[in-house]
Protein backbone atom coordinates (compact mmCIF):
# COMPACT_ATOMS: atom_id res chain seq x y z
CA UNK A 1 0.00 0.00 0.00
CA UNK A 2 2.76 2.36 1.05
CA UNK A 3 4.77 1.31 -1.95
CA UNK A 4 1.67 1.90 -4.12
CA UNK A 5 1.18 5.49 -2.56
CA UNK A 6 5.30 6.41 -2.80
CA UNK A 7 5.06 5.14 -7.06
CA UNK A 8 1.91 7.20 -7.51
CA UNK A 9 3.41 9.85 -5.51
CA UNK A 10 6.87 9.55 -8.00
CA UNK A 11 5.81 9.17 -11.34
CA UNK A 12 3.01 11.84 -10.83
CA UNK A 13 5.86 14.38 -9.98
CA UNK A 14 8.14 13.23 -13.15
CA UNK A 15 5.02 13.28 -14.96
CA UNK A 16 4.02 16.99 -14.00
CA UNK A 17 8.03 18.11 -14.04
CA UNK A 18 7.97 16.93 -17.50
CA UNK A 19 4.74 19.40 -18.59
CA UNK A 20 5.96 21.85 -16.98
CA UNK A 21 9.27 22.03 -18.27
CA UNK A 22 8.38 21.21 -21.70
CA UNK A 23 6.21 24.25 -21.72
CA UNK A 24 8.83 26.63 -19.74
CA UNK A 25 11.63 25.55 -22.18
CA UNK A 26 12.28 25.40 -25.90
CA UNK A 27 13.91 22.51 -26.72
CA UNK A 28 17.37 24.84 -27.50
CA UNK A 29 17.63 25.39 -23.86
CA UNK A 30 19.22 21.43 -23.95
CA UNK A 31 21.63 22.46 -26.15
CA UNK A 32 22.87 24.94 -24.18
CA UNK A 33 23.22 22.61 -21.34
CA UNK A 34 25.27 20.23 -23.30
CA UNK A 35 27.79 23.53 -24.46
CA UNK A 36 29.75 23.61 -21.65
CA UNK A 37 31.13 20.11 -21.47
CA UNK A 38 31.79 20.07 -25.43
CA UNK A 39 33.51 23.20 -24.41
CA UNK A 40 35.57 21.38 -21.83
CA UNK A 41 36.26 18.40 -24.04
CA UNK A 42 37.28 20.51 -27.51
CA UNK A 43 39.52 22.50 -25.19
CA UNK A 44 41.26 19.26 -23.80
CA UNK A 45 41.45 17.93 -27.18
CA UNK A 46 43.39 21.30 -28.31
CA UNK A 47 45.78 21.52 -25.30
CA UNK A 48 46.26 17.80 -25.47
CA UNK A 49 47.62 18.01 -29.17
CA UNK A 50 48.61 21.56 -29.53
CA UNK A 51 50.54 22.13 -26.19
CA UNK A 52 51.09 18.19 -25.16
CA UNK A 53 52.02 16.95 -28.57
CA UNK A 54 49.57 13.94 -27.85
CA UNK A 55 51.71 13.04 -24.97
CA UNK A 56 50.35 12.66 -20.82
CA UNK A 57 53.05 13.64 -18.08
CA UNK A 58 54.58 10.63 -16.57
CA UNK A 59 52.24 10.51 -13.59
CA UNK A 60 49.38 9.66 -15.75
CA UNK A 61 48.24 6.29 -15.57
CA UNK A 62 43.94 6.29 -16.12
CA UNK A 63 44.73 5.23 -20.04
CA UNK A 64 44.14 7.22 -22.77
CA UNK A 65 43.49 10.77 -21.34
CA UNK A 66 41.06 12.15 -24.02
CA UNK A 67 38.49 9.64 -23.02
CA UNK A 68 38.97 9.86 -19.71
CA UNK A 69 38.52 13.53 -20.20
CA UNK A 70 35.39 13.04 -22.42
CA UNK A 71 34.43 10.97 -19.65
CA UNK A 72 34.80 12.88 -16.70
CA UNK A 73 33.16 15.93 -18.55
CA UNK A 74 30.15 13.98 -19.52
CA UNK A 75 29.55 12.55 -15.71
CA UNK A 76 30.43 16.30 -14.72
CA UNK A 77 27.59 17.74 -17.05
CA UNK A 78 24.94 14.91 -15.96
CA UNK A 79 25.64 15.50 -12.36
CA UNK A 80 25.47 19.31 -12.16
CA UNK A 81 21.92 18.85 -13.84
CA UNK A 82 21.11 16.21 -11.44
CA UNK A 83 21.88 18.40 -8.66
CA UNK A 84 20.17 21.56 -10.68
CA UNK A 85 16.87 19.36 -11.12
CA UNK A 86 16.80 17.17 -7.56
CA UNK A 87 18.40 19.67 -4.96
CA UNK A 88 16.77 22.80 -6.25
CA UNK A 89 13.16 20.95 -6.23
CA UNK A 90 11.95 22.44 -2.92
CA UNK A 91 13.21 25.81 -3.17
CA UNK A 92 11.76 26.20 -7.06
CA UNK A 93 8.75 25.39 -5.06
CA UNK A 94 9.02 28.03 -2.54
CA UNK A 95 9.36 30.68 -5.11
CA UNK A 96 6.31 29.81 -7.40
CA UNK A 97 3.98 29.47 -4.07
CA UNK A 98 3.56 25.53 -4.04
CA UNK A 99 5.64 24.74 -1.48
CA UNK A 100 2.86 25.53 1.65
CA UNK A 101 0.48 23.05 -0.79
CA UNK A 102 2.84 20.27 -1.46
CA UNK A 103 4.02 20.41 2.31
CA UNK A 104 0.62 19.28 3.54
CA UNK A 105 0.01 17.11 1.20
CA UNK A 106 0.54 13.27 2.87
CA UNK A 107 2.70 12.18 -0.12
CA UNK A 108 6.39 11.15 1.13
CA UNK A 109 9.62 13.89 0.41
CA UNK A 110 11.27 10.76 -0.89
CA UNK A 111 9.28 9.71 -3.54
CA UNK A 112 8.56 12.96 -4.40
CA UNK A 113 12.30 13.86 -4.82
CA UNK A 114 12.86 10.70 -6.67
CA UNK A 115 10.22 11.91 -9.38
CA UNK A 116 12.41 14.53 -10.20
CA UNK A 117 15.27 12.68 -10.19
CA UNK A 118 13.81 10.50 -12.95
CA UNK A 119 12.72 12.85 -14.81
CA UNK A 120 16.08 14.53 -14.89
CA UNK A 121 17.90 11.24 -15.35
CA UNK A 122 15.62 10.56 -18.74
CA UNK A 123 15.87 14.02 -19.70
CA UNK A 124 19.66 14.07 -19.45
CA UNK A 125 20.02 11.08 -21.81
CA UNK A 126 19.63 13.45 -25.02
CA UNK A 127 21.94 15.39 -23.65
CA UNK A 128 24.10 12.79 -23.23
CA UNK A 129 23.52 11.54 -27.09
CA UNK A 130 24.42 15.33 -27.82
CA UNK A 131 28.22 15.06 -26.24
CA UNK A 132 28.44 11.63 -27.85
CA UNK A 133 28.21 13.11 -31.26
CA UNK A 134 31.18 15.82 -29.94
CA UNK A 135 33.04 13.09 -28.76
CA UNK A 136 32.68 10.95 -31.97
CA UNK A 137 32.97 14.07 -34.20
CA UNK A 138 36.61 15.24 -32.37
CA UNK A 139 37.67 11.11 -33.17
CA UNK A 140 38.26 10.24 -29.50
CA UNK A 141 37.70 6.48 -28.51
CA UNK A 142 36.09 5.26 -25.39
CA UNK A 143 37.36 2.22 -24.55
CA UNK A 144 34.98 -0.18 -22.63
CA UNK A 145 37.00 -2.41 -20.23
CA UNK A 146 33.79 -3.54 -18.40
CA UNK A 147 30.38 -2.78 -19.87
CA UNK A 148 29.08 -4.07 -16.39
CA UNK A 149 31.57 -2.02 -14.33
CA UNK A 150 30.21 1.32 -16.29
CA UNK A 151 26.88 0.43 -15.62
CA UNK A 152 27.41 -0.22 -12.08
CA UNK A 153 29.38 3.30 -11.97
CA UNK A 154 26.82 5.21 -14.02
CA UNK A 155 24.04 3.93 -11.76
CA UNK A 156 26.31 4.67 -8.69
CA UNK A 157 26.87 8.31 -9.67
CA UNK A 158 23.25 8.58 -9.95
CA UNK A 159 22.98 7.35 -6.11
CA UNK A 160 25.50 9.69 -4.85
CA UNK A 161 24.64 12.58 -6.69
CA UNK A 162 20.85 12.02 -5.52
CA UNK A 163 21.83 11.84 -2.00
CA UNK A 164 23.79 14.71 -1.48
CA UNK A 165 21.18 16.70 -3.24
CA UNK A 166 18.66 15.75 -0.75
CA UNK A 167 20.55 17.71 1.59
CA UNK A 168 21.35 20.04 -0.48
CA UNK A 169 17.95 20.83 -1.01
CA UNK A 170 17.02 21.24 2.84
CA UNK A 171 19.85 23.58 3.10
CA UNK A 172 18.45 25.76 0.06
CA UNK A 173 14.93 25.81 1.34
CA UNK A 174 16.47 26.41 5.24
CA UNK A 175 18.75 29.29 3.80
CA UNK A 176 16.44 30.80 0.74
CA UNK A 177 19.72 30.83 -0.86
CA UNK A 178 20.32 28.50 -3.95
CA UNK A 179 23.58 30.01 -6.16
CA UNK A 180 26.06 30.09 -3.83
CA UNK A 181 25.56 26.48 -2.26
CA UNK A 182 25.05 25.08 -5.57
CA UNK A 183 27.65 26.26 -7.27
CA UNK A 184 29.87 25.72 -4.39
CA UNK A 185 29.17 22.16 -4.55
CA UNK A 186 29.58 22.18 -8.39
CA UNK A 187 33.16 24.19 -7.95
CA UNK A 188 34.07 21.36 -4.99
CA UNK A 189 32.61 18.23 -6.78
CA UNK A 190 34.59 19.76 -9.93
CA UNK A 191 37.75 19.73 -8.13
CA UNK A 192 37.93 17.02 -5.82
CA UNK A 193 36.05 13.92 -7.33
CA UNK A 194 38.32 12.80 -10.31
CA UNK A 195 36.04 14.01 -12.71
CA UNK A 196 38.42 15.28 -15.43
CA UNK A 197 41.71 14.71 -13.79
CA UNK A 198 43.19 11.82 -11.60
CA UNK A 199 42.91 13.28 -7.99
CA UNK A 200 46.38 12.15 -7.10
CA UNK A 201 47.72 15.10 -8.64
CA UNK A 202 45.64 16.58 -5.73
CA UNK A 203 47.71 17.67 -2.48
CA UNK A 204 46.94 14.53 0.72
CA UNK A 205 44.26 17.24 2.40
CA UNK A 206 41.92 17.56 -0.38
CA UNK A 207 42.42 14.17 -1.47
CA UNK A 208 40.79 12.95 2.29
CA UNK A 209 37.74 15.47 1.48
CA UNK A 210 37.68 14.08 -1.34
CA UNK A 211 36.80 10.58 0.14
CA UNK A 212 34.24 11.73 2.02
CA UNK A 213 32.23 12.18 -1.63
CA UNK A 214 30.05 9.71 -2.48
CA UNK A 215 30.50 11.06 -6.02
CA UNK A 216 34.76 9.94 -5.87
CA UNK A 217 34.12 6.08 -5.25
CA UNK A 218 31.38 6.02 -8.17
CA UNK A 219 33.45 8.24 -10.48
CA UNK A 220 36.60 5.76 -9.48
CA UNK A 221 34.47 2.60 -10.33
CA UNK A 222 32.99 5.14 -13.87
CA UNK A 223 36.73 5.89 -14.82
CA UNK A 224 38.22 2.65 -14.05
CA UNK A 225 35.48 0.38 -15.99
CA UNK A 226 35.61 3.13 -19.04
CA UNK A 227 39.27 3.55 -19.43
CA UNK A 228 41.35 2.15 -16.45
CA UNK A 229 40.87 -1.34 -17.76
CA UNK A 230 39.59 -2.33 -14.69
CA UNK A 231 37.22 -5.24 -14.01
CA UNK A 232 33.80 -5.13 -12.02
CA UNK A 233 35.59 -7.34 -9.47
CA UNK A 234 38.37 -5.01 -9.25
CA UNK A 235 36.49 -2.03 -8.81
CA UNK A 236 33.90 -4.01 -6.48
CA UNK A 237 35.34 -2.06 -3.16
CA UNK A 238 34.95 1.28 -4.39
CA UNK A 239 31.20 0.71 -5.47
CA UNK A 240 30.35 -0.61 -1.82
CA UNK A 241 31.92 2.10 -0.28
CA UNK A 242 30.07 4.76 -2.81
CA UNK A 243 27.09 3.38 -2.12
CA UNK A 244 27.51 3.09 2.03
CA UNK A 245 28.07 6.85 1.84
CA UNK A 246 25.27 7.48 -0.72
CA UNK A 247 23.22 5.77 2.10
CA UNK A 248 24.79 7.93 5.13
CA UNK A 249 24.13 11.29 2.70
CA UNK A 250 20.37 9.98 2.10
CA UNK A 251 19.68 9.18 5.53
CA UNK A 252 21.19 12.56 6.98
CA UNK A 253 20.01 14.67 4.57
CA UNK A 254 16.09 12.84 5.24
CA UNK A 255 16.44 13.40 8.52
CA UNK A 256 17.03 17.14 8.44
CA UNK A 257 14.84 17.78 5.41
CA UNK A 258 11.11 18.11 8.39
CA UNK A 259 13.25 20.81 10.16
CA UNK A 260 14.61 22.13 7.01
CA UNK A 261 10.73 22.59 5.55
CA UNK A 262 9.88 24.21 8.87
CA UNK A 263 12.64 26.70 9.01
CA UNK A 264 11.46 27.46 4.93
CA UNK A 265 7.94 28.07 6.34
CA UNK A 266 8.93 29.87 9.33
CA UNK A 267 11.23 32.25 7.16
CA UNK A 268 7.88 33.82 5.52
CA UNK A 269 6.74 34.88 8.79
CA UNK B 1 -14.11 9.19 14.36
CA UNK B 2 -14.62 12.86 14.30
CA UNK B 3 -13.79 14.39 17.68
CA UNK B 4 -13.37 17.36 15.98
CA UNK B 5 -10.15 19.74 16.36
CA UNK B 6 -8.95 20.49 19.62
CA UNK B 7 -5.85 23.52 20.55
CA UNK B 8 -5.01 23.38 23.54
CA UNK B 9 -2.32 26.14 25.39
CA UNK B 10 -0.47 26.73 21.79
CA UNK B 11 1.99 28.89 21.66
CA UNK B 12 4.72 29.74 18.47
CA UNK B 13 7.84 31.98 19.18
CA UNK B 14 9.67 32.88 16.19
CA UNK B 15 13.78 33.50 16.31
CA UNK B 16 14.21 36.97 15.11
CA UNK B 17 17.07 39.16 14.74
CA UNK B 18 17.24 42.53 16.23
CA UNK B 19 20.01 43.74 14.66
CA UNK B 20 22.23 42.51 11.86
CA UNK B 21 22.90 39.33 10.15
CA UNK B 22 24.39 38.19 13.57
CA UNK B 23 23.03 40.29 15.75
CA UNK B 24 21.69 38.39 19.07
CA UNK B 25 18.05 36.28 18.48
CA UNK B 26 15.04 37.21 20.64
CA UNK B 27 12.12 35.06 20.30
CA UNK B 28 8.55 37.20 18.68
CA UNK B 29 5.23 35.55 20.56
CA UNK B 30 2.63 35.30 17.70
CA UNK B 31 0.75 32.50 19.17
CA UNK B 32 0.43 32.79 23.45
CA UNK B 33 -1.50 30.02 25.45
CA UNK B 34 -4.25 29.96 22.85
CA UNK B 35 -7.30 27.21 23.31
CA UNK B 36 -9.69 26.20 20.75
CA UNK B 37 -12.33 23.70 19.22
CA UNK B 38 -13.65 23.28 16.03
CA UNK B 39 -16.12 20.38 15.79
CA UNK B 40 -17.00 18.80 12.64
CA UNK B 41 -19.57 19.96 10.83
CA UNK B 42 -19.54 23.56 12.11
CA UNK B 43 -17.98 26.71 10.37
CA UNK B 44 -15.70 28.43 13.57
CA UNK B 45 -14.50 31.83 12.68
CA UNK B 46 -10.97 33.32 14.19
CA UNK B 47 -11.14 36.95 13.79
CA UNK B 48 -8.75 39.69 14.74
CA UNK B 49 -6.68 42.46 13.78
CA UNK B 50 -3.50 42.44 11.33
CA UNK B 51 -0.85 40.27 13.69
CA UNK B 52 -3.02 38.83 15.71
CA UNK B 53 -2.13 35.28 15.42
CA UNK B 54 -4.64 33.70 13.02
CA UNK B 55 -2.41 32.75 10.14
CA UNK B 56 -0.08 31.52 12.53
CA UNK B 57 -2.64 29.24 14.28
CA UNK B 58 -3.75 28.22 10.86
CA UNK B 59 -0.50 27.47 9.58
CA UNK B 60 -0.04 24.99 12.36
CA UNK B 61 -3.18 23.52 12.53
CA UNK B 62 -2.61 22.57 8.48
CA UNK B 63 0.91 20.80 9.95
CA UNK B 64 3.08 23.66 8.59
CA UNK B 65 4.23 25.18 11.58
CA UNK B 66 5.41 23.43 14.66
CA UNK B 67 4.18 24.60 17.74
CA UNK B 68 6.76 25.83 20.41
CA UNK B 69 4.57 24.76 23.29
CA UNK B 70 0.70 22.72 23.28
CA UNK B 71 -0.94 20.47 21.46
CA UNK B 72 -2.87 20.31 18.59
CA UNK B 73 -5.18 17.16 18.06
CA UNK B 74 -7.51 16.55 15.00
CA UNK B 75 -10.13 13.55 15.60
CA UNK B 76 -7.44 12.78 18.25
CA UNK B 77 -4.27 12.60 16.66
CA UNK B 78 -1.78 15.01 17.65
CA UNK B 79 -0.52 17.20 13.86
CA UNK B 80 3.32 17.05 15.30
CA UNK B 81 3.65 13.07 15.67
CA UNK B 82 0.82 12.10 13.41
CA UNK B 83 1.63 14.72 10.93
CA UNK B 84 0.95 12.09 7.31
CA UNK B 85 -2.54 11.07 9.28
CA UNK B 86 -3.74 14.53 10.22
CA UNK B 87 -2.94 15.51 6.41
CA UNK B 88 -5.15 13.28 5.51
CA UNK B 89 -8.03 14.59 7.17
CA UNK B 90 -7.41 18.32 6.61
CA UNK B 91 -6.57 21.00 3.64
CA UNK B 92 -6.13 24.15 3.73
CA UNK B 93 -7.05 27.41 1.65
CA UNK B 94 -4.72 29.94 2.10
CA UNK B 95 -6.18 33.42 -0.14
CA UNK B 96 -2.71 35.17 -0.33
CA UNK B 97 -1.32 32.40 -1.78
CA UNK B 98 -0.99 31.12 -5.17
CA UNK B 99 -0.75 27.01 -4.29
CA UNK B 100 -1.01 25.54 -7.82
CA UNK B 101 1.45 25.28 -10.90
CA UNK B 102 1.04 28.05 -13.53
CA UNK B 103 2.70 26.12 -15.80
CA UNK B 104 -0.30 22.98 -16.06
CA UNK B 105 -3.78 23.39 -16.32
CA UNK B 106 -6.54 23.35 -13.66
CA UNK B 107 -7.52 20.10 -14.68
CA UNK B 108 -3.45 18.96 -14.83
CA UNK B 109 -3.32 20.42 -10.93
CA UNK B 110 -6.27 18.77 -9.37
CA UNK B 111 -5.01 15.71 -10.82
CA UNK B 112 -1.77 16.22 -9.82
CA UNK B 113 -2.54 16.92 -6.02
CA UNK B 114 -5.00 13.86 -6.48
CA UNK B 115 -2.41 11.36 -6.68
CA UNK B 116 -0.70 13.45 -4.03
CA UNK B 117 -3.60 12.84 -1.85
CA UNK B 118 -3.56 9.10 -2.99
CA UNK B 119 -7.26 9.69 -4.13
CA UNK B 120 -8.60 6.50 -5.20
CA UNK B 121 -8.30 5.94 -8.82
CA UNK B 122 -11.38 5.11 -9.68
CA UNK B 123 -12.69 8.91 -8.01
CA UNK B 124 -10.34 10.65 -9.23
CA UNK B 125 -11.52 11.57 -12.81
CA UNK B 126 -15.34 12.36 -11.32
CA UNK B 127 -14.02 14.20 -8.65
CA UNK B 128 -11.75 16.48 -10.82
CA UNK B 129 -14.75 17.01 -12.75
CA UNK B 130 -16.86 18.05 -9.77
CA UNK B 131 -14.84 19.97 -8.46
CA UNK B 132 -13.75 21.96 -11.57
CA UNK B 133 -17.82 22.88 -12.18
CA UNK B 134 -18.27 23.65 -8.82
CA UNK B 135 -15.59 26.35 -8.80
CA UNK B 136 -17.01 27.22 -12.49
CA UNK B 137 -13.94 26.48 -14.57
CA UNK B 138 -15.45 23.46 -16.14
CA UNK B 139 -14.58 25.78 -20.11
CA UNK B 140 -10.96 27.05 -18.87
CA UNK B 141 -9.95 23.27 -17.51
CA UNK B 142 -7.40 22.48 -20.12
CA UNK B 143 -6.17 25.94 -20.33
CA UNK B 144 -2.47 26.36 -18.70
CA UNK B 145 -3.49 28.71 -14.99
CA UNK B 146 -0.68 30.98 -16.51
CA UNK B 147 -4.08 32.08 -18.59
CA UNK B 148 -6.59 32.26 -15.78
CA UNK B 149 -7.37 35.74 -14.18
CA UNK B 150 -6.57 36.03 -10.55
CA UNK B 151 -9.93 35.21 -9.74
CA UNK B 152 -9.60 31.92 -11.39
CA UNK B 153 -6.53 30.91 -9.96
CA UNK B 154 -7.99 31.27 -6.79
CA UNK B 155 -11.10 29.53 -7.86
CA UNK B 156 -8.49 26.85 -8.89
CA UNK B 157 -6.88 26.74 -5.24
CA UNK B 158 -9.99 26.77 -3.77
CA UNK B 159 -10.56 23.22 -6.10
CA UNK B 160 -7.43 22.20 -4.85
CA UNK B 161 -8.14 22.64 -1.34
CA UNK B 162 -11.02 20.11 -1.46
CA UNK B 163 -9.32 17.31 -3.66
CA UNK B 164 -9.15 14.99 -0.92
CA UNK B 165 -12.69 15.50 0.56
CA UNK B 166 -11.01 17.11 3.69
CA UNK B 167 -12.94 16.30 7.50
CA UNK B 168 -11.61 19.44 8.31
CA UNK B 169 -11.39 22.43 6.01
CA UNK B 170 -8.85 25.61 7.14
CA UNK B 171 -9.92 28.96 5.23
CA UNK B 172 -7.62 31.54 5.65
CA UNK B 173 -8.86 34.58 3.80
CA UNK B 174 -10.15 32.30 1.10
CA UNK B 175 -12.31 34.97 -0.48
CA UNK B 176 -9.53 37.52 -1.05
CA UNK B 177 -9.25 39.09 -4.64
CA UNK B 178 -12.35 37.12 -5.97
CA UNK B 179 -15.57 39.04 -7.97
CA UNK B 180 -18.22 39.26 -5.40
CA UNK B 181 -20.67 36.60 -7.25
CA UNK B 182 -17.80 33.71 -6.98
CA UNK B 183 -16.95 34.84 -3.11
CA UNK B 184 -21.07 34.42 -2.46
CA UNK B 185 -20.69 31.28 -3.86
CA UNK B 186 -17.85 30.09 -2.56
CA UNK B 187 -20.12 31.12 0.99
CA UNK B 188 -22.61 28.27 -0.47
CA UNK B 189 -20.10 25.71 -0.98
CA UNK B 190 -18.86 25.81 2.56
CA UNK B 191 -21.90 26.39 4.17
CA UNK B 192 -23.20 22.94 2.13
CA UNK B 193 -19.81 21.52 3.20
CA UNK B 194 -20.35 22.65 6.98
CA UNK B 195 -24.00 20.82 6.79
CA UNK B 196 -22.47 17.55 5.41
CA UNK B 197 -20.62 17.40 8.33
CA UNK B 198 -17.17 19.08 7.44
CA UNK B 199 -15.85 21.09 10.69
CA UNK B 200 -14.68 24.51 9.10
CA UNK B 201 -12.30 27.34 10.29
CA UNK B 202 -12.54 30.53 8.74
CA UNK B 203 -10.52 33.52 8.96
CA UNK B 204 -11.69 36.63 6.67
CA UNK B 205 -11.21 40.40 6.96
CA UNK B 206 -14.68 40.38 5.52
CA UNK B 207 -16.67 40.14 8.57
CA UNK B 208 -20.04 40.22 6.80
CA UNK B 209 -18.82 36.96 5.29
CA UNK B 210 -18.14 35.59 8.81
CA UNK B 211 -21.77 36.90 10.39
CA UNK B 212 -23.01 35.25 7.69
CA UNK B 213 -21.26 31.89 7.84
CA UNK B 214 -20.23 31.27 11.12
CA UNK B 215 -22.20 30.05 14.55
CA UNK B 216 -19.43 30.36 16.85
CA UNK B 217 -16.56 32.86 16.48
CA UNK B 218 -13.72 32.80 18.30
CA UNK B 219 -11.60 36.96 18.86
CA UNK B 220 -8.29 36.87 19.23
CA UNK B 221 -5.30 39.49 19.85
CA UNK B 222 -1.60 39.37 20.16
CA UNK B 223 -1.91 35.97 19.82
CA UNK B 224 -4.02 35.87 22.89
CA UNK B 225 -7.61 34.45 23.25
CA UNK B 226 -9.97 37.05 24.22
CA UNK B 227 -13.64 36.05 23.48
CA UNK B 228 -16.10 33.21 22.19
CA UNK B 229 -19.80 33.02 21.23
CA UNK B 230 -21.58 33.85 18.23
CA UNK B 231 -21.66 37.20 16.35
CA UNK B 232 -24.43 37.91 18.28
CA UNK B 233 -23.78 36.94 21.48
CA UNK B 234 -19.80 39.12 20.88
CA UNK B 235 -21.91 41.97 19.98
CA UNK B 236 -24.18 41.98 23.09
CA UNK B 237 -21.51 41.05 25.53
CA UNK B 238 -19.58 43.96 23.76
CA UNK B 239 -22.47 46.96 24.34
CA UNK B 240 -22.26 47.35 20.33
CA UNK B 241 -25.74 49.27 19.23
CA UNK B 242 -27.21 50.16 16.01
CA UNK B 243 -27.02 53.35 14.98
CA UNK B 244 -29.94 55.70 13.90
CA UNK B 245 -29.51 58.33 11.62
CA UNK B 246 -31.97 60.66 10.71
CA UNK B 247 -31.94 63.55 8.45
CA UNK B 248 -33.86 66.79 8.89
CA UNK B 249 -33.95 69.29 6.10
CA UNK B 250 -35.28 72.00 8.28
CA UNK B 251 -33.56 72.27 11.34
CA UNK B 252 -34.50 74.65 14.07
CA UNK B 253 -33.66 75.30 17.79
CA UNK B 254 -36.93 72.87 18.74
CA UNK B 255 -34.84 70.02 16.63
CA UNK B 256 -31.69 70.98 18.60
CA UNK B 257 -33.43 70.38 21.77
CA UNK B 258 -34.61 67.04 20.60
CA UNK B 259 -31.22 66.17 19.82
CA UNK B 260 -30.17 66.95 22.88
CA UNK B 261 -32.66 65.06 24.55
CA UNK B 262 -32.09 61.90 22.49
CA UNK B 263 -27.98 62.35 23.39
CA UNK B 264 -27.94 62.75 19.34
CA UNK B 265 -24.72 64.53 17.33
CA UNK B 266 -25.92 66.84 15.11
CA UNK B 267 -24.22 67.26 11.80
CA UNK B 268 -24.45 69.90 8.85
CA UNK B 269 -25.43 68.36 5.75
CA UNK B 270 -25.92 69.59 2.17
CA UNK B 271 -28.89 71.98 1.35
CA UNK B 272 -28.69 73.38 4.96
CA UNK B 273 -30.02 70.01 5.88
CA UNK B 274 -28.71 68.47 9.54
CA UNK B 275 -28.42 64.76 10.09
CA UNK B 276 -29.02 64.07 13.88
CA UNK B 277 -26.95 60.34 14.66
CA UNK B 278 -27.58 58.56 17.74
CA UNK B 279 -25.68 55.17 18.53
CA UNK B 280 -28.42 53.23 21.38
CA UNK B 281 -29.07 49.48 22.49
CA UNK B 282 -32.90 50.16 22.27
CA UNK B 283 -35.10 50.69 19.44
CA UNK B 284 -34.93 54.38 19.19
CA UNK B 285 -35.71 55.01 15.78
CA UNK B 286 -39.27 55.34 15.92
CA UNK B 287 -39.49 58.03 19.41
CA UNK B 288 -36.12 59.88 17.92
CA UNK B 289 -38.57 60.46 14.98
CA UNK B 290 -41.81 60.97 16.52
CA UNK B 291 -40.04 64.00 18.79
CA UNK B 292 -38.82 65.23 15.18
CA UNK B 293 -42.14 65.41 13.99
CA UNK B 294 -43.89 66.80 17.20
CA UNK B 295 -40.93 69.92 16.87
CA UNK B 296 -42.47 70.79 13.20
CA UNK B 297 -39.08 69.10 12.07
CA UNK B 298 -39.78 67.14 8.50
CA UNK B 299 -37.67 64.02 7.52
CA UNK B 300 -36.10 63.14 4.77
CA UNK B 301 -34.04 59.86 5.37
CA UNK B 302 -33.97 57.52 8.23
CA UNK B 303 -31.25 55.12 8.06
CA UNK B 304 -30.45 52.24 10.67
CA UNK B 305 -27.58 50.53 10.62
CA UNK B 306 -27.87 47.78 12.93
CA UNK B 307 -24.34 46.89 15.08
CA UNK B 308 -21.75 45.50 13.67
CA UNK B 309 -19.28 42.46 14.52
CA UNK B 310 -17.06 44.64 13.64
CA UNK B 311 -17.98 46.88 15.93
CA UNK B 312 -17.51 44.03 18.72
CA UNK B 313 -13.74 42.86 17.36
CA UNK B 314 -12.78 46.37 17.44
CA UNK B 315 -14.30 47.43 21.13
CA UNK B 316 -12.64 44.11 22.33
CA UNK B 317 -9.31 44.83 20.77
CA UNK B 318 -9.17 48.39 22.04
CA UNK B 319 -10.06 47.10 25.54
CA UNK B 320 -7.11 44.72 25.51
CA UNK B 321 -4.99 47.29 24.58
CA UNK B 322 -6.21 49.80 27.04
CA UNK B 323 -5.72 47.00 29.90
CA UNK B 324 -2.46 46.06 28.67
CA UNK B 325 -1.35 50.15 28.80
CA UNK B 326 -1.90 51.18 32.36
CA UNK B 327 0.61 50.29 34.46
CA UNK B 328 0.44 47.72 36.89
Amino acid sequence: MATATAWRTGRATAWRTWQTTRRAYPWTYAVGTVLPAALTIALGHLAFHAIGAGETGSGFHEGPYLAYLAVGATAYQFTVRLILWSAKALITEQRQGTLGALLIAPAGRLPYLLGFTAFAVLSSVAEFLTLAVVVAALGITIPVASPLGALAGALALITATFAMSVGLGGLMIAAGEAHISQNTLFCVLGLLCGYTFPRAYLPAPAQWLADALPTTAAMDVLHGSLTGGRTLTDLAPRLALSLLLSLGYLLAGLRGLPRAEARAVERTY
Amino acid sequence: MTTGIQVRDLRKDFPVRDRGLFGPRTAKTAVDGLDLDIPAGRITGLLGLNGAGKTTTIKILATLLRPTSGTVRVDGLDTVADARAVRRRINLIAGGERMVYTRMTGRENLWYFAQLYDVPKRQVRTRIDDLLALVGLTNAADTPVERYSRGMTQRLAIARGLVNDPAYLLLDEPTLGLDAPIARDLRRVVARLAAEGTGVLLTSHYLAEVEELCSHVHVIADGRHLAAGSPAQLKTATGSHATVRVTVPNPSPAIAEVAARFGATRTPADDGAEVLTLRHPDDIAGPLAAAVVQAGGSITALDITEASLEDAILTLTDRTARTEAVPA
